[in-house]
């Protein structure tokens, strides 16, 4: 499955400017465990117009009016002849990509459009909207907009609150309180120029360390992770997920089970879906189980460090699955 | 150099300074004269063609907003609730009931020899089945079984489906698309809502995205064009620059001695919402408009800016719809239209604006005055197409700013009493596709059918204009009605206007193209509530005949 992630957001909140920080990105890597792991992530992005993006020339392999392929296995084609049409030329490539980011025009209906991501051959990701501090509140009652950004900023898992550099604290707390009610609690990360961990849009390294290398990248996030060689169950894993506040922006684990099946949770703001990654009658790979046998439990989440729980979170594993190894 | 002199018991020119005559002479296509026989004669050695003598000849109708499509549908089972008429003449019934449609359906399944090919057929409306339970894969299962169908609804926003198309497509009650339509037991009920859900069954989806682009709709679109005496149409959503591959096709078509049409295409720079660089493709567009012919022009773009009322998914201001749920939304960012509008406006390229919803309309009225205080055009004729909400203060502003309007005056018949009860409430209702108050304000405007939306017919949408009269018997706005004279100028000189074309055609003048249609009563005459049902004989195209379906040539 190729995942897909709509990128919404109004005229000028930063969307060019988070997509230009994930070309400039080397380090998309998949990390889910089985075939293909650790590979570098082939990205293609749709986007409105070529213009405003950054492509470092000497990354380009070809192009045509329609398409960019660069030597990072990226892809970007824009999205003149309809949306259907592009992903429709992205999944007859080969290689296929294997997640595709739509950047949705300022006044697009995100929900409509993420409704592809069901579609066959790819699975939605998330709704990432990009939010301007400074301008969010007005445009959410401008005549002409005020309905579409509200539906957008409702539709989001996560919301990108970029700009914050620009709004006084005072006004951030209020801003704050604001987005909370009208979206009933869609968990916001704040950033500035959308310096964000990439981790928050793709799939989090829970092997090896990179989640708090990136943390550390971004000091105003932070990041949290259990790990036990003891397996666990499906109902402790949804409890946990139940569990989850809007101080955890991204989560994500792999547990094994009782009875040996593989089971993932993806976790997006406030989208949370646990799934199950592979059965005990299909890992039956002498690697396979060596890798189960070496996961039991793998948590991590990231969250804003002013106001990450990450008590909570330790409190909840210790009670659902037990002490880390 | 023949001339023809063509006989008329009436003829009505829509010229104020020739307004009538019996007789009209033609030369290379073009009209000599219209009046008495002795004040043509002079022209030189005629022969008289005296086989419209108990005819009435108007200025050729001319439809400002219509679509390729109209063709297109008729290559497609037809399963609408109103009859429709048929490019061999002939007419379709009216479906009016489930057990109709099935077995509609069976009698077109029983003719296809192979058992897999998808039936695809068009046109249903559940909106005229209120009390029914929503049509769903159920019913046309009792079609078939086996074999895939996909009907696709009128408006179309929507499709049912049977279980064998979602079988074949591999769609399940797993997939979390939320435009598939479920039973209460969470199964799939067939139906399939917006593009994303349509798409999900590729194997009937795909046959109606691209009937469109073949030679036999554009054939059809000729033929019922002729046959509603139409002789200038537009295809306002053209093709010609997203897919220049068609054009070709386009030019040999049209260019045929019994292509009966002129074709004005309005040609979409990019897909609807989506950018583009405009200032290339209005570099694309002024090549595109040397390759010009006799009978396919490019008068200009267009633009679509919102969607449908029906829908509510036009833009529409405070107090906002009636009833039903407000998606009403915008396919431009607000402060980008100027740049979208700006790159032809300076190329001297006439744009019509899909406006359904006022604000909609509003945003196209404030940009084009932006516009124009930046590049002074004074001749744009720039025109909001479908306009059906305009407000007395933006007929104002349009009238200041030299915009035209095109109402969808077909709306009044089809979708009148919704409007009433349900969309937009007893007073916008009434004052829905306001002509009499544009033509009090000074704003040009042409009517129109949206075709394939509702079928082509310029006696039809002039007679929506002119009784504003609704399915439940109501009139929609009695002091919004205009004369038939008014009616028959909107469909004629008034269209042409708005497309550039009216120093060439929308009148019967010395020197203009001689494009007619040939009537059998004068619609200036007869009983206002008959306009529509007036015969028509066919057209004469610059001065060549060509009969509607079923007329013999004479």
């Amino acid at each position: 499955m190729i995942g897909f992630t709509v990128l919404g957001g109004y005229l000028g909140v930063g969307k060019t400017t988070l997509l230009n920080n994930i070309l400039r990105d080397n380090g998309l890597r998949n990390t889910l465990p089985g075939e293909g792991y650790g590979k570098s992530r082939r990205i293609a992005l749709l986007i409105n117009d070529f213009g405003d993006i950054n492509i470092d020339a000497k990354l380009i392999e070809s192009q045509t009016d329609n398409q960019i392929n660069l030597a990072n296995g990226c892809v970007c084609c824009t999205l003149t002849d309809g949306f259907t049409n592009a992903v429709e030329t992205l999944l007859e490539a080969s290689p296929k990509p294997d997640h595709i980011i739509v950047e949705a025009s300022g006044v697009a209906d995100v929900n409509n459009l993420s409704q592809y991501g069901h579609s066959e051959e790819l699975k939605l990701a998330s709704i990432i909207v990009v939010a301007d501090a400074e301008t969010v509140r007005r445009k959410a009652s401008d005549k002409y907009v005020a309905k579409t950004i509200q539906r957008q900023l409702k539709a989001a898992d996560l919301i990108l609150l970029n700009k914050v550099d620009l709004i006084e604290t005072s006004e951030a707390a209020d801003l704050g309180a604001w987005l909370n009610e009208l979206t009933a609690g869609v968990p916001v990360a704040s950033c500035v120029k959308c310096d964000v961990p990439m981790s928050l849009i793709f799939d989090l390294e829970s092997h090896g360390n990179n989640i708090s290398d990136e943390a550390h990248a971004h000091e105003q996030y932070s990041s949290w992770s259990f790990s036990t060689t003891k397996t666990g169950t499906r109902a402790a894993l949804e409890t946990f997920m139940q569990g989850l506040g809007s101080d955890v922006l991204r989560c994500k684990g792999v547990i094994v089970d009782d009875v040996g099946n593989r089971l993932t949770l993806q976790v997006v703001g406030s989208r949370k879906e646990i799934e199950l990654q592979a059965s005990e009658a299909t890992t039956n790979s002498a690697a396979d189980k060596a890798v189960d046998r070496a996961i039991g439990i793998e948590l991590v989440a990231i969250g804003m460090s002013n106001a990450f729980d990450t008590a909570k979170l330790d409190s909840m594993v210790k009670s659902l699955f037990g002490d880390a190894d | 150099m023949s001339i023809i002199i063509y006989q008329a018991k009436k003829i009505i020119t829509m010229n104020p300074s020739n307004p009538e005559g019996t007789h009209v002479a033609v030369r290379d296509g073009l009209i000599l004269g219209v009046g008495f026989l002795a004040e043509l004669v002079g022209w030189g050695e005629y022969s008289l063609d005296t086989s419209f003598a108990d005819h009435i000849i108007v200025p050729g109708f001319v439809e400002a907003h219509a679509h390729v499509m109209a063709g297109g549908m008729m290559l497609l089972p037809y399963m609408g609730y109103f009859e429709r008429k048929l490019p061999n003449g002939e007419t379709a019934p009216g479906i009016k009931s489930y057990d109709e449609l099935v077995k509609a359906l069976k009698s077109i399944a029983a003719d296809l020899s192979d058992p897999d090919e998808p039936l695809v057929a068009v046109g249903f409306d559940p909106i005229y089945f209120p009390d029914q339970p929503r049509l769903s894969r159920h019913d046309l299962d009792k079609v078939s079984s086996t074999r895939p169908i996909y009907l696709h609804h009128a408006s179309g926003h929507l499709a049912t489906v049977n279980t064998a198309m979602l079988e074949t497509n591999g769609v399940t009650k797993d997939m979390k698309v939320e435009g598939l339509g479920r039973q209460a037991d969470g199964e799939l009920d067939g139906e399939l809502r917006e593009p994303a859900a349509m798409a999900c069954c590729k194997t009937g989806n795909r046959i109606v995205q691209r009937i469109n682009q073949t030679e036999q709709a554009l054939r059809d679109f000729g033929a019922l064009a002729c046959n509603a005496g139409i002789t200038t149409c537009t295809d306002l959503g053209g093709a010609s620059i997203l897919a220049p591959q068609l054009l070709d096709m386009w030019q040999e078509v049209t260019a045929e001695a019994s292509f009966p049409l002129r074709v004005a295409q309005y040609n979409v720079p990019a897909m609807p919402g989506a950018a583009a660089a405009f200032d290339e493709v209005a570099d694309q567009f002024v090549a595109l408009r040397k390759q010009e012919s006799e009978k396919l022009r490019f008068p200009g773009i267009k633009f679509i800016l919102d969607g449908s009322i029906q829908g509510f998914s036009a833009l529409i201001d405070e107090p906002g719809y009636y009833s039903g749920e407000d998606h009403g939304q915008l396919l431009t960012v607000p402060e980008q239209f100027a740049d979208w509008l700006r790159p032809f406006h300076r190329a001297s390229i006439n744009v019509h604006m899909h406006c359904n919803g006022n604000l909609t309309q509003q945003l196209a009225i404030d940009t084009v005055e932006k516009i124009l205080r930046e590049d002074p055009w004074l001749d744009h004729r720039h025109t909001i197409t479908h306009a059906q909400l305009t407000t007395q203060a933006q007929l104002r502003k349009m009238a200041t700013l030299g915009l035209c309007a095109n109402f969808f005056t077909n709306h009044l018949w089809y979708w009148g009493d919704q409007h009433y009860d349900i969309t937009v409430g007893p007073e916008r209702a009434n004052s829905l596709e306001p002509c009499a108050s544009a033509l009090r304000e000074g704003v040009s405007f042409s009517i129109h059918s949206d075709a394939g939306v509702t079928p082509l017919g310029s006696l039809h949408t002039m007679w929506c204009a002119v009784n504003r009269l609704t399915p439940s018997g109501r009139i929609l706005g009695e002091i919004e009605k205009i004369s038939p004279y008014e009616a028959l100028k909107a469909v004629t000189i008034s269209g042409a206007y708005q497309l550039h074309l009216d120093d060439e055609i929308g009148s019967l003048e010395a020197g203009k193209k001689a494009d007619f249609a040939v009537l059998q009563e004068d619609p200036l005459s007869i009983d206002p509530m008959n306009i529509r049902d007036i015969e028509v004989w066919g057209t004469v195209l610059a001065g060549t005949k060509h009969p509607a379906a079923g007329q013999s040539s004479r």
